[in-house]
This record gives C-alpha cells, structure tokens and sequence, in this order.
C-alpha cells in the first residue's frame, strides 16, 4: 500500500511541466478569430515526438516506452494544464485501440510509426447525437472480400491531422460494435474540421463512403470498454490538473488586486469560494490518480474509477473555470484573457466521451453489483 | 504508487488477529497495555507504529467487534493525551496515561465559551495563581462528555495583560474537584448529553496540573484540535461515526429509490465523493508513511467531509416522504452489524447540523484553508494585538460611549 506518488513519476511530470511551459504560448489564441493551427498545433506535436510522448504507453517490442497509466497521467495533467494545442491525445485514443485490439501483423505495422512520431491517429467513435454507445448507431461495416464502412462519425478529435483512423462501426452479421483501422487518406474518408468551441482542440466531422478498412478483433467485445475507460482517464487527468491551475492563477489574482483598501481574496465570499475549489482540485486529482493506478493494474474497480473520475472532475472543473471568470471580474469575460479557453476547454471535456450524469447511472449500477458481491 | 491495502495474509495482521483470538473480549487495560489503543505513540505507551500498521490494528478491532479505543475515549486518544508526551512532566505522564489509554478515567475539553467558539482566544474564564495552586473561574460550553469525563483539559487565561492568544494555558483538572457543575444541554435532535455546560467556581487546581508552560495554552491547544490520530474512519455521517454513503446506496437500493433518476443521480454524487473522500484518508496516511509533509488533504478533507455527511442523511430522510417526519421513523433498516444510537438514520440525521459547527464551523475551516493554503490575507482581528484586558475595556467604552 502506497497511495503517494513515487519519485519516478514526479520526475516524469517534472520533465513534462519544464517542456511545456517553454514550449507552449495560449498567446495566438487570445485574438478572435484565431484556430488551434494558429497556436503551435503542429510545431508542437513534432516537439512532442521528440519527446517520444507518443510511445509512451506502446510496449517495447514494438519501438514505445512501455510505460503505464500512471505515467501516462503525469504527462497528460502537463497538456490539460497548459492547454497544449496538439494531436497527441487523438492519436493516444487511436493507439489504445490497435496495442489492445490489433493482431501482431497490425501492431507490426502501426505500432512503431506512431512511437517515432511519424503519424497521428484519431478515435472515431460518437455518432451525431454525440453518443458512442445505442442500438441506433448508423456507420456500417460489410464485407464484400475486404471490409467497407458507410457512415458518418461525428465530435472526432484530430481527426484532420490524422493518417490513420480507429472507426467504430455495426456489422450486418451481428448489432455488436467492432472496431477497425481505416487510412484516412484514401478517396472514401472526407474529414471536415468543426468550430468547436474549445480553441485549444481540434474537432472534425468524419465521413466515410464505402471506405477500405480491416478489422481490430484481437480483444474482442473488451476492446470499446478497455479502450473507453482510458479515454475516461486521459480527460479526468487533463480536468483535474486544468481545474488545478485555474485556482492557481485565481488565488494569485485573489492575492493582488486590491478593492476597498483589501486584496480581494481577504474577503470572505471570495476566500472560501478559492478554498471550495481547492477541495475540489484534491478531490479530482484523487480520483483521477485512483483510476490511473486501478487501469495500470487491471483492478476489477478499473471501470467505476475511470467512471468516477470522469464524473466528478467534470463538474467541478466546469464549476471552477466558472467561478475563475467571476473573481476576476469583468476583465475575466473578455476574450483577451485565458479564462475563457479553460472554461470551454471543460465544458467540452464534459461533453465527450459520456456527460457525468451518464458516467454517475454507470457508477450506480456498478456500485449496486460491488455491494451485492 | 498503489492503492492495494495491506492484504489478508499480512504477516502484522496475522499476529494482530492472533491476539484478538486469544482474548476474544479484551479489557481496556489489555488494549492499551498492549499498544493497540494509540499504536502510532512510542513505546511503553504505543507500539510506534507506521500507518500500515495502524490501519491493520483499526480494521482487526473493527472486525474482533471491540469498542474501539478511540470512541471508547475520544477526546484523551485523539487529541489532547498526545500533549503530555511532548509538554507533560514525567509524574503526569505516569498519572494519567494509562488510564487514559485504558478508557478508566473519561476525559473532555473545557475550550468553547458562550463568548469564545470560532473566536476561541476570546475566552474569558481565568486561572489566577496563588502559591502552590490556581484558582479557576468561568464558564465553558458544548463539552462533549463532561457527564462521563474524570479528567478535563482546561484552557483559560493566566495572563489578562499579555495579548489575546498569549495569555492563554492548560490544565488538567478533576472534574470531581469542588466548584466544578455540569448541565446537560438538550440539542435540537431531542438527545441529552451529547453536549454540557460547565461551570467553574474558584475551582482549586494544583500547579502541577498545568501541563505545559503558562503562556503556551493557545499553541497547545491548537495542536490538539488539529490532532487527528492518523485518521482511518470511513467518510460517512457523524464524523464518519454514522451511516456512510454506500449504506446509502445499498439502502436506497432496498426500497427501490434508485429507480428515480434525481434520486439514482444524487446517490452516485454522493457515492462518487464517499469514494473520494475514501482515498484522501488513505493518501495522508501514505504521506506519512513516507515521511513527507502531509499535503492539504488533512484539513480540505474535514471542509469535504462534514458536509458530504450532511448530504448522505440528507438524501435518506428525503426519500421518505412525510413518513420521515415521524419521530424515530429510520429511512433504512439498520446495516447488519451495527446497532448504535450513531447507526440511527433519524438520529444521524438530526444530529446532521452539528458536524458543520464542531471542531471549527465550516466557516472557519474555509478561512484556514484559504489562508494557510492558498496564502490570502488573514482576517483582520482588532483584539488580537495588544494587552487582552485593554482590548476588552476600550470595547466596553465603546459601548457606553
């Protein structure tokens, strides 16, 4: 038992916090008007290669560091607290998906070009209501010798940027979800880039016409939940480490600026609204670096962490990039300050990959099956 | 970093079950004599043990369904018997220890005042020295126990002419001594005696009851109010004494609420944050195991977890309808294993208010977190300079002029 942090990790996070704050300025985005390409989108994600940051989780054999989810959180609390514009967490959800979900050949082939940073990738999964999961998904996928996918995938992140793409979709045979590789640069793949609200990411509608695509059947059914909670994980990391830094600046704000003779953080209403989100930022991390340890190891409470994690960090990173706007004052409501990217860098967290109260339904039936056992 | 609790085979566990097989209805004197009463104190008194190891000694008490120490004596093993290690003489050591630790002698805290609660520098009862003794006059308030204790912990002014927290000492008094009353305070739940008055008039008090050096009662007592032994409760209402948020569940589970989707998504809230509340407990005690400064969790845990309380008996009476508004009517039958009065879903939550007013409102506690947290400015205390005595008559000119 040891629920602190080892050195090790905090090294890695160190490290990732040293790269980034050098690398990384939110500066281009504070002008209307300007998109994530504009803010190092690219030039960032060739440092980020370089780094090997895209290996991170990939094994060994096949070129990666072979790392865990717990280092992967060290760094992805890097990127969510500085907003790092760049394809790495679209690529990440597409890695999952063939380390778990592709055959020898496949992680042969892919594998080892991701770790050298050579290409992107993106998950596929929501359909137009936003949802991966429902009997009424539309993409299909049939076999006519090879595999071809129909449909349209929408809220897909770094999608444009990606060579390839993981794709969920029905087949005629059975109404169960598998997952496929698609490459995105062929006729059949139209990618068009959304104006999505969170600046700091890039978000594309994906439309696919009878598009070449072969299967990942390694893992089965397991594939989409194994998958989904590590998408769960890697956004709680980026929640609670941006909801971290909005207190930081707030309370430094909090500390400064003077109004009736006072700092204004002297005041009451003030002062416990920063402590309310401090309570909050511990709670995120807990419940984030819980989820990191149980997916790492496989625990049997892997699923309801991530859920859990998900869940609370949402809210209370909306809760607080909120509340950030109010204490700076008007000033924090215009567009020339940062406040706004992270207020809509979590309001779309919230949103993907399951809204907390779908995430909470989960965690009750979960939690009802663990105090049945 | 791992989550894992110390497991089932265990060799520390497997010795700690083997004594409580040996005596499967300990004393309290075994307990103590054993260390497993404060098994972190140093030996004779404890077993000096790491936080592994205490969590192991907690949960075997729990499971050989023994009072456990720290209920047992609450105010002597949690917060202020630790004070004697550090600021007592060798004779109180040897005095009151044991017996504290043996839950034979009771103790309370004689800290709140009708004009001192949050504001606990303000208190106005004082101990005057005259020879070998001081003599001891005012009036404290909200003293859990005072009805069971032989031994309270006083804090009262020494000095009138030194500033506010610096005239401040502790005592340890009998509460049998002459000129000490007790008043039971009935609380809106309708229950006695969670709560006393205590009156306190010219009590004689030896001067080798002070414990501590005069002056050093306010730097002491805080240290005691921050005091939580390593804390391995289970979040829950009560202090974590009451119903916790997955007998919630299971209970709304029962009687077939989770069909609702409001109650279903407030449950999960409320589930979600027990969890959490779980493992911040566990991440203090793993910063402690590995020496390092224990973070925030300590004091943001207590803002979180007094009302995440509140919210858990909260939801329970809700469900209940008008039916809740009976007295006694319990939302859920009693989880197996318990039978307590602090087991009680009505009670626990009646009780409810009290756990955002105890130990610090909540209030203060948002004022200690922000300030020695996250540095904001303190807040401003015109009495807190300067002789006390001064600060209380320019106030009462004040009020004439």
């Amino acid at each position: 038992m040891n629920f602190s942090i080892s050195d090790d990790h905090q090294m890695l996070k160190d490290s990732a916090q040293v790269f980034l704050d050098k690398q990384v300025s939110l500066k281009p985005l504070l002008t209307p008007g300007a998109t994530v390409r504009d803010a190092g989108y690219a030039a960032n994600w060739a440092k980020i290669a370089e780094m090997g940051w895209p290996g991170l989780l990939i094994p060994e054999d096949y070129g990666g560091a072979g790392l865990s989810c717990i280092d992967l959180v060290m760094i992805v609390e890097e990127l969510g607290r500085t907003l790092a514009p760049s394809p790495f967490l679209g690529t990440l959800l597409g890695t999952l998906a063939v380390m778990k979900g592709g055959d020898a050949t496949q992680k042969s082939r892919v594998l080892p070009r991701i770790a050298l940073g050579e290409i992107a990738l993106a998950l596929a999964a929501a359909e137009a209501d936003g949802r991966e999961d429902g009997p009424d998904r539309q993409t299909r996928a049939s076999q006519h010798g090879g595999w071809r996918i129909t449909g349209r995938k929408a809220f897909v992140i770094d999608a444009a940027e990606a060579q390839m793409l993981v794709v969920t979709a029905r087949t005629d045979a059975s109404a169960a979800r598998r997952l496929f590789l698609v490459d995105a640069g062929q006729a059949g793949v139209q990618v068009a880039i959304e104006p999505w609200r969170d600046i700091t990411r890039q978000v594309c509608t994906v439309t696919l016409d009878d598009a070449e695509a072969e299967p990942l059947d390694a893992a089965g059914d397991a594939l989409w939940p194994w998958v989904r909670d590590r998408a769960l994980l890697a956004l709680s990391a980026e929640n609670a480490a941006g909801l971290r830094h909005v207190l930081d600046v707030t309370a430094d704000y909090a500390r400064q600026r003077v109004a009736f003779g006072r700092p204004i953080g002297a005041y009451q209403a003030i002062k416990h609204g920063l402590a309310d989100m401090l309570g909050q930022a511990e709670c995120a991390r807990t419940a984030t670096l819980y989820a990191a340890w149980a997916l790492s190891e496989e625990n049997p409470r892997g699923p309801l962490a991530a859920a859990m994690a998900k869940a609370y960090s949402s809210d209370a990173y909306v809760e607080a990039a909120h509340r950030s706007i109010q204490i700076f004052g008007a000033i924090g409501f215009t567009w020339e300050m940062p406040n706004h990217l992270y207020l809509k860098r979590a309001r779309a967290n919230a949103e993907l990959f399951g809204a907390p109260r779908e995430h909470r339904s989960r965690v009750i039936d979960l939690a009802r099956a663990e105090l049945a056992a | 970093m791992d989550f894992e609790l110390p497991a089932e085979d265990d060799p520390r566990r497997i010795e700690v079950r083997a004594w409580f097989a040996e005596r499967p209805r300990p004393t309290g004197r075994e307990l103590a004599e054993a260390g497993y009463a404060a098994p972190h104190w140093p030996k004779p008194w404890g077993l000096a043990a790491d936080a592994e190891l205490q969590l192991i000694i907690d949960e075997e008490i729990k499971r050989a369904g023994v009072n456990p120490p720290n209920l047992v004596n609450p105010v002597a093993v949690n917060n202020c018997a630790q004070s004697l290690l550090t600021h007592g003489t060798d004779a109180q050591r040897e005095r009151f220890l044991t017996p504290a630790l043996a839950g034979e002698e009771i103790w309370c805290m004689l800290f709140s005042e009708p004009a001192g609660g949050s504001d606990l520098g303000a208190l106005r009862t004082t101990a005057r020295r005259e020879g070998d003794h001081y003599v001891v006059n005012g009036q404290k308030i909200w003293t859990s126990l005072a009805h069971k204790a032989k031994i309270s912990v006083l804090v009262a002014r020494t000095d009138p002419s030194a500033a506010k927290h610096a005239g401040l000492s502790q005592f340890l008094i009998d509460m049998a001594s002459p000129g000490v009353t007790v008043r039971p305070i009935i609380d809106l739940s309708g229950h006695e005696n969670e709560y006393n008055e205590v009156f306190l008039e010219d009590v004689i008090v030896p001067a080798d009851r002070r414990l501590g050096q005069e002056g050093e009662g306010w730097a002491i007592s805080m240290r005691q109010l921050q005091t939580e032994r390593v804390a391995l409760s289970k979040p829950g209402a009560i202090w974590g004494a009451g119903p916790t948020a997955r007998e919630l569940v299971a209970g709304l589970d029962q009687i077939g609420a989770l069909d609702d989707p409001l109650v279903r998504d407030e449950a999960a809230e409320i589930y979600i944050e027990g969890e959490i509340l779980r493992l911040l407990a566990y991440r203090s005690l793993s910063d402690r195991m590995n020496a390092k400064a224990s973070g925030p969790e300590g004091a943001v845990r207590k803002m979180l977890a007094a009302p995440h309380g509140q919210r858990i008996v909260d939801l329970a009476k809700r469900v209940q309808g008008p039916r809740g508004m009976l007295a006694g009517e319990t939302a859920f039958p009693l989880t197996p294993g318990r039978k307590g009065i602090y087991d009680d879903w009505d009670y626990a939550f009646w009780f409810s208010p009290a756990v955002t007013l105890g130990v610090g409102t909540q209030e203060i506690l948002k004022n200690v977190v922000g300030e020695r947290m996250l540095g904001l400015p303190r807040e401003l205390d015109p009495t807190a300079k300067g002789p006390w005595n001064e600060s209380q008559t320019a106030k009462r000119a004040e009020k004439t002029a």
